[in-house]
């Protein structure tokens, strides 16, 4: 590579290599900051996350990656054209209810929506498991004598002397937001209307959302439950994104300001605070853009993000992201439901930390209890007396104890006893080869979950593309990808900070939709040409907002549909043409036979389809920026690995250690190898051949063969 | 501990193999079914069976599916000896291991290198089964015949994975709803197909002799978990019984049932006694051989402290005595099966439950809500708005659920034999599936018995017809028996379905009955609460003071049951705990 990181040229240089794009993920424990310029210089900077005041640690992050262009963070801030936020606060505040004092407005006699929730649970006979309370308590929740029809009628007024109750009784409740969801408000949003007007009138400073704005979709749990969180976070959310503003401001920021929403993209901070539900679960929804943008041939990506505690894996298919409406904050049916298309992340409890047991009956298992950060894996020697996967790694060969850099070392005699004691003696087997056992069982248990939620998708994992990230994903990503019968491994260059990475290049984006219902057979053209123009306009108005140019705007369509009596629908894309046509609607009956039977399979083609939901996903391309090397090596200066034994299928070995920072573009090894990352460590098994790129990432290939690899 | 000679890591990777396959044998009904009992009741069942017709693997599911399949395999190997590969079976004799009628059960036997080493089993309940009425659910029915479902008794529904037309036109011919059963009939035929290509595909990777050590040793795993289980329980032997409420074919008071539980905690072992139970009867109540030993286990792991695997090797530690011809035992022919997975299932988990919480404190549970008001009923007619004909059954409203010793009853359970596992329906769905509007669907306060911990809370809904009459289908119990309390619990509120004219005045219904429904006229479904556990004077003062609050309970009823003094929403603690004490004393 001619040019890579940043040594050897001069300030002014660097100074005039043009406007900053800087991405920032606030997480719970750390900032996460990339940063590139306009000549594709990119920097990445971590701080710890500061809650009192989010900039403070968006900051000192920016200041770290600041030192690529020998400038300091008020320089970049003053010189930047954009600013991703992505932030987990309103996520957390909604998981901890600490969230504004929220009143709910319903139909009378549906006033308890929210507290049956849909119903459903996971696992019978469990008599410890209590049922949680409703978003908003039965004290706060108002009922309104009114009703709309399924088809739109009016059925019953609401009249003014209820209107004037509900004033009455919302003041007295003395709440801070208030969320309206009516029954088929969706067909007909006139009683919503005259709520809202009433609010706006008697109480002009309230908060409130409306259940046809915020989600119009069909199912009155999930508008209820979406209008419910939408209004409690807005108090909290203005007065969040309002104080990083006038940060920004105050630091000399003119540029513009995205936030990272769950639908996999980013939008105008302005219609996040407005929405604020956007901004849920929108945490998982870049780490599958970002990890799928490193395999842009793969047909199909499963993201394997591996962390000390959770496993998130995600499906991208071409490219393209899965939507899910079913993603659950907390346990699911009886958690939180956001209801809004979000990228569909798959989370189960494992990962470095998950603890390994033998159970009374003799069998050993993995998670999805975790050790968590303190005390930790007993390697850590932080107290940790269970045995866990890093522990297993570190009996094994695979972490090093005398690699791991500044914060903490590794303990190889703590790992070692506490594997011996709690999986060793019971299966009557030595620490390598309990150690081996615990690998085994933990990346069985990853790949089930991720094949799981593969087929849910349609799509078999065998032959996929793994992309592994986390702090834990390159350890294992070779081992599940065994299990999944995948043959390649991605490891992208900035596992670490792969959130925010993703935030750096996502689209602008939102969706609209419209829920007319019909039948393939019998279909309302009219009514729907008028719902694809109010749909088409609303995209165009929305696109209108950025500064952009028409062929950086895609629209694409699609239809939720299902079987007559279905239970359930699944989404089909239409394309980026789409109108009120009969061979349109032929074109859509036909998408959704093949997509049931690609999901569900089986197709039902003599059928009719009932459509439920209309809708188009409008996006903004932004210009991508990419590291022209992610990797600090020119190839020059090489030196040779460090052999270590390290234990594969319970057969020892002289293994090569490399430091990452040493490896170059092109280089290339076949396993067993390991790679000392800063914040990882990428194990390639033997039978595997790892390789780096020019982006700095590693891809790793099953060849099936025993390596007989020479030492670089 | 000594574990078994199979290598417990290949244990491990195995089991979670077949739980991944049965999984997604699981979510491909659930998604691809199209009867609402299918996709919104989860009435269905996915397993896996061994050579010798064991239960392998379970994927979750509601808890009457518990052993049935193992009965339907054997049927299998009894009934055909010329099986090969791409064959399929349609099962649904409840005579020959079937649960009943309703349920249509699919077979696929899977072949390794030429032998027959699995069977994947799906069992669903059907929208309809051709029954004489609208129904899948009739009690009155006084036999087999008078039930009217077409009957089959294990026979192959494909050759070399194609449908047999036969069988598929004989069930077009009468089922009312033919496309909503072959579509299901795709999802049950594809559920179990996937389950083959899966279990091929662990073959080849393992070999085929590894699964076959596997299933000996996994079974085995289970057997001692179960039998671990049964050592922390204590040792007793207690005759439980109840009163299933008057039926059509049942004694005037009512039909009386028992179980005999004993524990032998140093065995290890449990036995379940139904023989004592009366003979069958001239109507739709009586339990299959399936059904009566899904209870009786049912009832038994529902009350364990600890979840252990679910499979024949759990089972091993539960001696179901069953008796020919009797209500709750092994039907004899041609007596009506047509709500075995229901009713009297329904009271034999419930009093087995009780029976243990009567036993010690920690174990079982209270009762909790029965039977199958108007908002779970079956409702069919003409959609005017289509032309089209319908019949499906309604989810719109649950029952309380049991109390244990540690929680409350849930809000969302459905019967013993289902649990809390169920969908309920969105109303919004329902009113754009069916011509009804539904006026309410409210939890009624003070429906669930009190205690320490108390019964879930009933649910009332009310439905019209939109645009003309329509019928509904359903039978209340637990009015004139409603679910009992448990070590000073307090028994549920009744159910019941309640018409009313347009004036406002009732009309008199029956509680078990097809019910025309006219235009203007409503339909009111309450369901029934569960009861409590414990005494209310011991549940937590907080507890109290917050169900007063969100409007579950009276300030006067929090004195006078819970002795907790409270006005507008504020503790008096010393008047709560003297009224507490002297409570106490005179109990």
């Amino acid at each position: 590579m001619s040019q890579t990181f940043a040594e050897g040229r001069d300030t002014y240089e660097r100074e005039s290599s043009g406007r900053f794009r800087i991405s920032v993920d606030t997480g719970g424990t750390f900032t996460d900051v990339v940063i590139s310029d306009e000549r594709g210089e990119m920097s990445v900077g971590k701080a710890f996350t500061t809650y009192g005041r989010i900039f403070d640690g968006f900051i000192e992050a920016v200041g770290r990656a600041a030192a690529t262009w020998r400038a300091d963070a008020a320089h970049l801030l003053r010189n930047a054209d954009s600013i991703i936020y992505a932030t987990t606060h309103a996520t957390n505040a909604v998981v901890t209810g600490k969230t504004a004092r929220t009143g709910l407005i319903t139909t009378k006699g549906f006033e308890d929506t929210l507290f049956y929730r849909e119903g459903g649970r996971i696992g019978a006979f469990n008599a410890r498991a209590a049922y949680p309370g409703p978003y908003v308590p039965r004290r706060l929740t108002f009922g309104a004598a009114e009703r709309i029809s399924a088809e739109g009628e009016v059925l019953e007024q609401l009249r003014d002397d209820e209107l004037d109750r509900l004033r009455r009784e919302i003041g007295e409740a003395g709440v801070e937001a208030v969320g309206v969801a009516l029954l088929w408000s969706i067909s007909n949003p006139i009683h919503e209307a005259r709520i809202a007007e009433m609010l706006r009138d008697a109480f002009p400073d309230l908060p409130y959302s409306l259940s046809h704005e915020v989600n119009p979709i069909i199912r009155e749990y999930r508008r209820a439950s979406s209008v419910a969180i939408d209004a409690s976070l807005k108090p909290l959310m203005k007065q969040h994104f309002e104080g990083l503003a006038r940060d920004l401001e105050a630091a000399g920021f003119t540029g513009q300001c995205l936030v990272v929403t769950s639908e996999g993209g980013v939008q105008d901070l302005d219609s996040v605070a407005s929405k604020p539900l956007l901004a849920v679960n929108s945490g998982p929804s870049m780490a599958p853009l970002a990890g799928a943008s490193f395999a842009p041939t793969a047909q199909d990506v499963v993201v394997c993000d591996i962390g000390g505690t959770t496993f998130d894996v995600s499906l991208v298919e071409g490219g393209r992201l899965r939507h899910t409406r079913e993603l659950w904050l907390g346990e699911p049916f009886i958690g939180e439901l956001g209801g809004l298309a979000s990228v569909a992340v798959k989370s189960v409890g494992s990962g470095g930390g998950s603890i390994a047991r033998i159970d009374p009956g003799g069998l050993i298992t993995v998670g999805p209890d975790s050790a968590g950060s303190t005390p930790g894996p007993a390697a850590y020697g932080k107290g940790g007396e269970e045995a866990t996967v890093t522990d297993a790694a570190v009996v094994l060969g695979y972490l090093d104890p005398a690699a791991v850099a500044d914060s903490f070392t590794l303990c190889l005699d703590k790992a070692e006893a506490v594997v011996a004691a709690k999986v060793g003696q019971p299966l009557d087997k030595t620490p390598e080869g309990a150690s081996t056992a615990i690998l085994k069982v933990a990346a069985t248990r990853s790949a089930a979950a991720a094949r799981q939620a593969v087929l849910e998708q349609g799509v078999d994992p065998r032959g996929s593309t793994v992309v592994a990230c986390g702090g834990a994903g390159p350890l294992l990503g070779c081992f599940i990808a065994d299990e999944l019968e995948a043959h390649r491994v991605v490891i992208p260059s900035n596992a670490g900070v792969l959130a925010a990475y993703g935030a750096h290049n996502a689209d602008i984006l939102t969706e609209f939709n419209s829920p007319l219902a019909m039948s393939s057979a019998k279909p309302d053209l009219d009514r729907l040409q008028d719902a694809l123009a109010d749909i088409t306009s609303r995209c165009a108005e929305f696109a209108g907002r950025f500064d952009t140019t028409i062929e950086n705007v895609r629209v694409e369509y699609f239809v939720e549909a299902r079987y007559p009596s279905q239970g359930w629908e699944i989404r089909v894309a239409l394309g980026e043409r789409f109108g009120a046509s009969a061979p349109d609607i032929a074109c859509a009956a036909a998408r959704f036979h093949s997509e049931h039977e690609k999901r569900n399979g089986a197709a039902d083609t003599g059928s009719e389809v009932e459509f439920v939901s209309w809708g188009a996903r409008v996006s903004i391309r932004r210009h991508e920026r990419t590291p022209r090397t992610g990797s600090g090596a020119d190839g020059a200066d090489v030196s040779p690995p460090r052999m270590a034994v390290a234990s594969f299928d319970g057969v020892a070995r002289q293994t090569p250690r490399y430091h990452g920072a040493n490896l170059a573009p092109g280089w290339s090894t076949d396993g067993p190898a390991i790679i000392d990352e800063s914040t990882t460590t990428v194990v390639v098994p033997p039978g595997w051949r790892a390789a780096r790129r020019t982006d700095g990432s590693y891809v790793v290939d099953r060849t099936g063969r025993e390596g007989n690899h020479e030492d670089v | 501990m000594r574990t078994s000679e199979f290598d417990p890591v290949l244990l491990a990777v195995l089991s979670s193999g077949f739980e991944g396959i049965v999984r997604e044998m699981s979510d491909t009904l659930l998604r691809a079914g199209r009867s609402s009992v299918i996709n919104m009741a989860r009435d269905f069942s996915c397993s896996i069976l061994t050579a010798q017709n064991e239960v392998l693997a379970l994927a979750e599911g509601i808890p009457v599916h518990v052993t049935g399949s193992g009965l339907l395999g054997e049927a299998m190997s009894r009934l055909h000896d010329d099986i090969r590969p791409g064959d399929a079976f349609l099962h649904n004799d409840p005579y020959n291991g079937n649960s009943h009628a309703a349920d249509h059960s699919i077979l696929v036997p899977v072949f390794v290198d030429g032998e027959h080493l699995f069977t994947a089993v799906t069992k669903a309940h059907q929208a309809d089964a051709g029954n004489a009425s609208p129904t899948t659910y009739a009690p009155a029915a006084r036999d087999v015949y008078e039930e009217g479902a077409l009957i089959f008794p294990c026979v192959r529904v494909q050759r070399d994975g194609a449908d047999v037309d036969d069988v598929i036109r004989m069930c077009r011919a009468r089922i009312r709803v033919p496309d909503q059963w072959y579509g299901d009939y795709l999802g049950m035929v594809g559920s179990a197909r996937i389950a083959e290509r899966r279990i091929q595909r662990l073959a080849e990777r393992y070999g085929a002799a590894a699964l076959k050590e596997f299933v000996g040793a996994w079974l085995d795993y289970s057997e001692r978990r179960m039998a671990q289980a049964i050592r922390t329980l204590p040792a007793f032997d207690i005759a439980a019984s109840a009163t299933h409420d008057p039926f059509v074919g049942t004694a005037p008071e009512g039909l009386e049932l028992s179980a005999r539980l004993r524990v032998f905690p140093e065995d290890a072992r449990v036995v379940v006694d139904l023989t004592e139970n009366p003979d069958n009867l001239p109507n739709g109540l009586n339990l299959t051989e399936a059904t009566a030993s899904s209870a009786a286990l049912t009832g038994v792991l529902a009350s364990l402290a600890q979840e252990v695997p679910v499979n024949s090797g759990t089972f091993r530690r539960v001696e179901v005595r069953l008796r020919e011809g009797c209500v709750a035992g092994i039907p004899r022919f041609p007596a009506s099966c047509s709500v075995a997975t229901t009713n009297v299932a329904d009271r034999i988990i419930a009093m087995i439950q009780r029976a243990f919480a009567a036993a010690e404190d920690g174990f079982g549970a209270s009762e909790g809500g029965l039977g199958q008001p108007p908002a779970k009923g079956v409702i069919s007619g003409t959609d005017q708005r289509t032309g089209k004909r319908f019949v499906n059954q309604l989810l719109v409203g649950a029952q309380g659920g049991p109390a244990t010793a540690f929680v409350d009853g849930w809000p969302t359970y459905h019967r013993p034999v289902a649990d809390a596992l169920l969908y309920h329906d969105s109303v919004e769905i329902d009113e754009q599936r069916y011509p009804i509007v539904i006026r309410e669907r409210r939890l009624l306060p003070r429906t669930g018995g009190h205690g320490r911990r108390c019964g879930g809370q009933a649910t009332r809904v009310t439905i019209e017809p939109r645009f003309g009459p329509l019928t509904i289908t359903y039978a209340v119990e637990g009015r004139l028996n409603p679910p009992r309390g448990v070590r000073g619990g307090r028994d549920a509120q009744a159910a019941g379905a309640q018409l009313f004219a347009e004036s406002g005045q009732e009309l008199e219904i029956p509680q078990v009955a097809v019910v025309e429904i006219e235009m203007g006229q409503r339909l009111v479904s309450t369901s029934t609460g569960g009861a409590g556990y414990g005494s209310p004077l011991e549940r937590e003062v907080d507890l109290v003071a917050s169900d007063v609050i969100e409007g579950r309970l009276s300030e006067e009823m929090a004195v006078e049951i819970y002795g907790v003094s409270i006005s507008r929403g504020v503790v008096d603690h010393g008047a709560t705990s003297l009224r507490r004490a002297q409570a106490s004393e005179t109990r």
